[in-house]
């Protein structure tokens, strides 16, 4: 059994496929959304899926000859080095505890592999340093 | 007992001590209060954190034929201009009437720090002195005048925890606030704020030279909203007490210490650096700076409801706070700041640094700060109930 990320981007033509009951269906695959943004206009969504190597990629192939864009995923949030100042606003938000702070010099680090790409801390993020990739 | 003079001639020379007022705790756990007054010249404060009554003052020079501004917008945001005819204040809050993301006085105010260029554009009626009716151009902070921060409230000392009884998220000025107590917020630096450190402000008044925005900037008069009156716990105000007005030049700053904030369904607002020098005059001053976080409280208060006249739910300390987490009705409550600490620790390290190199030299106030002040409410009255 291996797990993977994805994002998968729809056109509006195919949003109405139930893409997710086919992976199951079809390929034997335990997919769990993480999140989604979808609407007649399209959108996309954010699946981690359990299975066998070789079923998660039958099941990608299908969803690219149905028209669906996938993309792998390693980390699906990324954080701006930049903008972030180290306040911590995400620490208490993020359902995973992906981020922790360091108590000798107070700064917050980031657990990419822990993330989830929930986006809960997207909007609790003052200088806007959090960004679903 | 140490005057200003001797501190400065020190400084001058090369030879005072300073600390931050993180480092002076152990130093006076170690020491005791009366030899580390002996030892310890100045302590260094130091805070950053989101700052909403925060603005600046330009001037944009007189264009040619001059125009008497009555309406201004910088990268769309209006400035107010109902001063002198090219002389406006941008206020961090105000918000650009713009679909997409929220965009206001506080991200032009960065841009300018960051040297960028931003779009002026101004109307009139025009004037017998002032005939031109409309400008549009660009700007930089280079190319203006006088490009000041005025700042009505900064550096709050001590404030208020957040935290939401409801069932739903709910969004404010301290973050976002999970439901159900699933979170606290809370800001200031605790032992390393400027306020916390002198809690009677006996070295803090109008005049003071301080850290502002990573140039220098001086302490302009009380801060609106600055009380006197909350109950003090280990000789600290618990909830939002003292605050300052502040001033500096914007061409001597930085985005490092600058930046403009968004707060989710609540609006833009400015995270600011700010640092205050302690002069260690007596032990009385000493006692103060050693203060830490288990001896600072912060009422928790329900976000969630809508009134002005909230209790309490509980108080605890920084420490805490800081702990990542505080127990709330027995309930393991998650914790986020508002406040940066590292950034926080780089303006208090900054200071501490002009000082060592003789850069900065302490001023002693011109005049003091109320010693009691009491926070009025605004009620909903007749002319004939209000005089």
């Amino acid at each position: 059994m291996a797990r993977r990320k994805f994002l998968l981007r729809f056109r509006p033509n195919i949003v109405s496929e139930p893409v997710t009951y086919l992976l199951v269906k079809d390929f034997g695959l335990i997919p769990n959304v993480l999140r989604a943004s979808i609407n007649d206009r399209g959108g996309k969504m954010v699946i981690e899926v359990d299975g066998k190597p070789s079923e998660i990629a039958a099941g990608m192939s299908f969803l690219e000859t149905k028209g669906v864009e996938v993309q792998e995923l390693m980390e699906c949030v990324e954080r701006d080095e930049g903008r972030c100042t180290h306040c911590g606003m995400c620490v208490s938000i993020c359902p995973v505890e992906a981020f922790s702070v360091d108590k000798g010099t107070w700064k917050v680090s980031f657990d990419k592999e822990r993330c989830i790409a929930c986006g809960m801390c997207i909007n609790a993020c003052p200088p806007k340093a959090m960004q679903l990739m | 007992m140490r005057t200003y003079t001797e501190i400065n001639e020190r400084i001058r020379a090369g030879e005072a001590v300073i600390l931050t007022a993180e480092e002076v705790i152990d130093v006076v756990r170690d020491k005791g209060v009366k030899r580390a007054t002996e030892e310890v010249d100045v302590v260094t404060t130091g805070t950053f954190g989101a700052m909403c009554s925060s603005g600046a003052f330009l001037n944009f020079g007189h264009s040619e034929p001059p125009i008497r501004m009555q309406k201004a917008w910088l990268n769309d945001v209006p400035a107010y201009t109902g001063i002198a005819s090219v002389d406006a204040y941008i206020g961090a809050t105000e918000m650009a009437d713009l679909d997409g993301a929220p965009y206001g006085g506080a991200h032009v105010i960065e841009s300018l720090i960051a040297g960028e260029a931003v779009n002026l554009q101004a109307l009139s009626a025009g004037t017998d002195c002032y005939p031109r009716k409309e400008i549009e151009t660009s700007i930089t902070l280079d190319a203006l005048n006088q490009a000041y921060l005025y700042n009505p409230r900064n550096a709050y000392q001590n404030y208020s925890v957040a935290t939401n009884s409801s069932n739903q998220t709910v969004f404010t000025y301290m973050g976002k606030l999970l439901p159900n107590y699933r979170n606290a917020t809370f800001s200031t630096a605790g032992e390393l704020s400027p306020l916390l450190n002198d809690p009677r402000m006996r070295t803090v008044g109008i005049g003071t030279r301080i850290f502002l925005g990573g140039g220098v900037g001086y302490v302009s008069w009380e801060g609106t909203q600055f009380r006197t009156t909350n109950e003090t716990v280990n000789g600290v105000p618990v909830g939002g007490s003292r605050t300052i007005a502040v001033t500096g030049d914007m061409k001597g700053m930085s985005t490092e210490f600058v930046r403009a904030l968004e707060f989710h369904r609540y609006g833009v607002s400015l995270a600011i650096g700010l640092g205050i020098p302690i002069p260690i005059l007596d032990e009385d001053m000493m006692k103060s700076v050693s203060i830490s976080n288990e001896d600072i409280m912060a009422p928790v208060f329900d976000y969630s409801m809508h009134t002005r006249d909230k209790k309490p739910l509980a108080q605890v300390s920084y420490a805490e706070l800081r702990s990542g987490n505080i127990d709330l009705f027995g309930k393991r409550v998650r914790t986020s700041s508002t406040t940066s600490m590292p950034k926080s620790r780089l303006v208090a390290q900054q200071l501490k640094e002009w000082m060592e190199d003789g850069e900065f030299q302490l001023t002693e106030l011109v005049a003091p700060m109320p010693s009691e002040r009491g926070m009025l409410p605004l009620n909903v009255r007749s002319p004939k109930e209000v005089v």
